[in-house]
């Protein structure tokens, strides 16, 4: 929390040489000030004036919104709550580096016995602020510049381009965020892209060069995200040994595609949660709106968590997903779900589809579900509690799941049975890292069970890290 | 994959007989396919067929991309891709398969620098007219390049790879030409070659070679192709024993299968009635 200074409520300023000068002044600081602030304490006040100082390109009718509930306070403690929740309002917008809240009583013309004025003294975020980094992995090293101009047209509007220049890939990012006056939660956000990735265990190099446009808005306790892309997939081979099936799929095409994506997120922390639940539903529809895809694609994501005996959670994930293509062309390489790896179904590496002619390339499936139920502990002993030592976590996990391709023509039934046929498993326990609230590094021993032929397994020490774990 | 792992996979590809499913992989023939990738496409059936290697050939829209080397033909043998003449003769080689085992060193010295002559004329004509003469780009290039994409992608590859052709013509000097002048540098290719035929039936008298090939896979494509004007197959057809040559090939190699089932065997272009 911020200072919230509440300066002696008397009308005379605090400091200054000539206090103490005098006695009639000592006696007026001495005594006047607690007959006013017992007064004040009990009595209803106004907030007459609401001040923005230290406002440059800002604009203010955009703040008025965000500061515009400290108008309705009716006493002292109300005053202070509102401004305190004033100022976390606006440091989420993202726009000031420092808010500080002066509140003290009206002076000059007009200004009641019982008013206040609230001054919020901000200082802005610099016109353009960048960073460097340098990142090495995948037999890669790369440098990313980026560029950020915060509130650049004065309402919270953000412009950022990030450029990664790689030894083996180059990629970059602009992006364009607006919000809303006064709603900061609904906003809308234009993306330009070019991203390249390298897949190998199907040989695949993707690069998409796209264009999105999307917006954001809360409607009760869900999150809604309205989305449009077009992007330009540019597929090829990873070297000459790739398998057939991966060399078929290379070349251009375009994918037009609107989606809609709902999270409910309940949980107290996205890293390492005690308690709460995660829904998240996300479609797209390709196809309708131009491009070459055309495909329904539906993914659910559900996250139960519940808190045990001596801060252990019992977690339970589910996921589940469905691609259904229109028409005749079959699926892409780059929509099909993929499952397996350290932060999915664990003790396997990237798994594929049953029913596939034999190749060494995965090549997704189209339908897929996964579940898995964690116990998470502190660390035994639990060293360095309530510090360093809370970043880490012990875990036992039991992870299920398969991955099936749609032939249509053999009905919803077989496509059940086929998921529930084979079904890939594997149990384990591990050490868990949070870093930020963003990203955990995982160190688990998997025991993998369930293996079909063609399926690469991790039998024993994985290493994982990533966002999004099952 | 090391590079001595690739050459271990080539050498047990090697070992394999020459499979029955073998393919050749090239754009779509009716709406896609230009004259420069349809003569590249013809050459190595042509080789294939001299060297009596079935290959059946099929038509992708990505054929392109699916090239390892970004040039069409590539043929799909048994695990290996294999892409372009030069690669696909080491390859069948390997396999025992060559139609130049009789030449002598001289002979085969002077095969590879005809070889070269066609590629750095016939072939470069070829993409310089596809590419840089402005009514066949307008008329025939842009529309059938980009045929297989939608907006706004056709436009983006069609102009991606123009600029690439330019980039190429301006390396090698032939920016500055004109079309005149293109003319007659295969004019006096053709010359060239008219001049090594004489009056043998192949280049090497009796037995065909990949010189042959190469050369039938570019004339004939030029004789039989309706671009926006006949000039450039004018210049081929005023030697005589050029397209006799065409003809001798065509009737030897490809016509002897003309009642085969497989039809997309046959060189068959559907702006090709006759050639003489």
């Amino acid at each position: 929390m911020g200072t919230v200074h509440a300066r002696s409520l008397d009308p005379l300023p605090m400091h200054g040489p000539e206090l103490g000068v005098h006695v009639d002044d000592v006696d007026l600081v001495e005594v006047q000030p607690e007959t006013k602030q017992e007064i004040l304490e009990n009595k209803d006040v106004v907030v007459q004036h609401v001040h923005l100082d230290g406002l440059g390109r800002t604009k203010e009718d955009f703040l008025t919104h965000e500061i515009a509930d400290v108008f309705t306070a009716k006493n002292l403690i109300d005053v202070m709550k509102k401004s305190h929740d004033a100022r976390q309002k606006l440091l989420r917008l993202g726009i000031f580096r420092q808010v500080e809240v002066v509140i003290d009583t009206s002076q000059g013309d007009g200004a009641l016995p019982n008013g206040l004025d609230v001054t919020f003294e901000v200082t802005e975020l610099r016109r353009v602020t960048g960073s460097y980094n340098t990142m090495v992995g995948n037999n890669e090293g790369s440098m990313v510049l980026g560029i950020k101009l915060p509130n650049f047209l004065g309402r919270a509007e953000k412009l950022t381009f990030q450029f990664s220049y790689g030894t083996k890939e180059t990629s970059y990012g602009l992006s364009f965020f607006k919000p809303q006056p006064g709603n900061f939660d609904r906003n809308f956000s234009l993306n330009v892209y070019k991203v390249t990735g390298q897949f190998p265990w199907s040989s695949l190099r993707e690069t998409d060069r796209g264009v999105s446009t999307d917006i954001n808005f809360p409607i009760w306790k869900t999150n809604h995200t309205l989305k449009w892309e077009g992007v330009w997939r540019e597929l090829a081979c990873l070297g000459r040994t790739a398998s057939f099936a991966v060399r078929e799929e290379s070349g251009h095409t375009l994918k037009s595609s609107l989606s809609h994506a709902m999270m409910i997120d309940t949980r107290n922390s996205a890293i390492f949660p005690r308690r709460g639940a995660l829904l998240k539903i996300n479609q797209e529809l390709a196809g309708y709106t131009g491009g070459d895809a055309s495909f329904l694609k539906e993914d659910v994501e559900l996250q139960l968590n519940k808190r045990l005996f001596w801060d252990s959670v019992l977690s339970v994930s589910l996921w589940g997903g469905m691609l259904l293509p229109f028409g005749d062309k079959p699926t892409c390489i780059a929509d099909r779900f993929y499952l397996g790896g350290p932060t999915s179904v664990r003790g396997f590496s990237m798994s594929q589809a049953p029913g596939r002619p034999h190749q060494w390339d995965y090549l997704g499936g189209e339908a897929y579900w996964a579940g898995g139920v964690h116990l998470y502990t502190p660390l035994p002993f639990r060293p360095g509690r309530g510090g360093f030592g809370d970043l880490f976590r012990t875990h036992f996990f039991l992870n299920a799941g398969n991955l099936c391709n749609l032939n249509y023509g053999e009905g919803p039934q077989a496509h059940l049975q086929k998921l529930a046929e084979c079904i890939r498993w594997s149990y384990g326990a591990g050490i868990l890292l949070r870093l930020g609230n963003i990203a955990r590094l995982e160190l688990n021993y998997c025991i993998p069970m369930g293996v079909q032929s063609g399926d690469r397994i991790c039998d024993g020490i994985q290493f994982g890290a990533g966002i999004r774990f099952l | 994959m090391s590079l001595a792992a690739e050459a271990y996979v080539s050498q047990i590809a090697a070992a394999d007989p020459w499979p029955e499913n073998a393919t050749l992989y090239q754009p779509l023939k009716e709406d896609q396919i230009l004259l420069s990738d349809c003569a590249s496409s013809l050459a190595v059936q042509a080789y294939l067929r001299m060297c009596r290697l079935p290959v059946r050939v099929r038509c992708r829209p990505n054929a392109e991309y699916m090239s390892p080397s970004g040039k069409v033909p590539f043929i799909h043998v048994g695990n290996q891709v294999v892409s372009e003449l030069g690669p696909i003769v080491q390859f069948t080689k390997a396999k025992g398969h060559s139609l130049s085992d009789g030449l002598d060193e001289v002979q085969r010295a002077e095969m590879k620098a005809y070889m070269e002559l066609v590629n750095n004329m016939l072939l470069t004509a070829e993409l310089y007219i596809q590419w840089c003469d402005e009514n066949t780009v307008a008329e025939i290039t842009w529309p059938r390049y980009s045929s297989p994409y939608s907006w706004p992608l056709n436009h983006i590859l069609a102009y991606q790879k123009q600029w690439e052709v330019k980039r190429k013509m301006a390396a090698i000097g032939w920016a500055g030409k004109s079309l005149a002048q293109v003319y007659e540098d295969v004019s006096q290719c053709c010359q060239a070659l008219s001049q090594r035929l004489g009056t043998q039936p192949y280049f090497f008298n009796k037995q065909p070679t990949e010189l042959d090939a190469l050369v039938f896979g570019h004339l004939f494509t030029i004789l039989t192709t309706q671009l926006t004007s006949n000039e450039l197959s004018e210049k081929i057809r005023t030697y005589g024993n050029l397209l006799s040559f065409c003809r001798r090939v065509e009737q030897n190699f490809f016509e002897e299968h003309g009642g085969d089932s497989d039809a997309g065997a046959s060189p068959r272009f559907p702006k090709s009635p006759s050639l003489i």
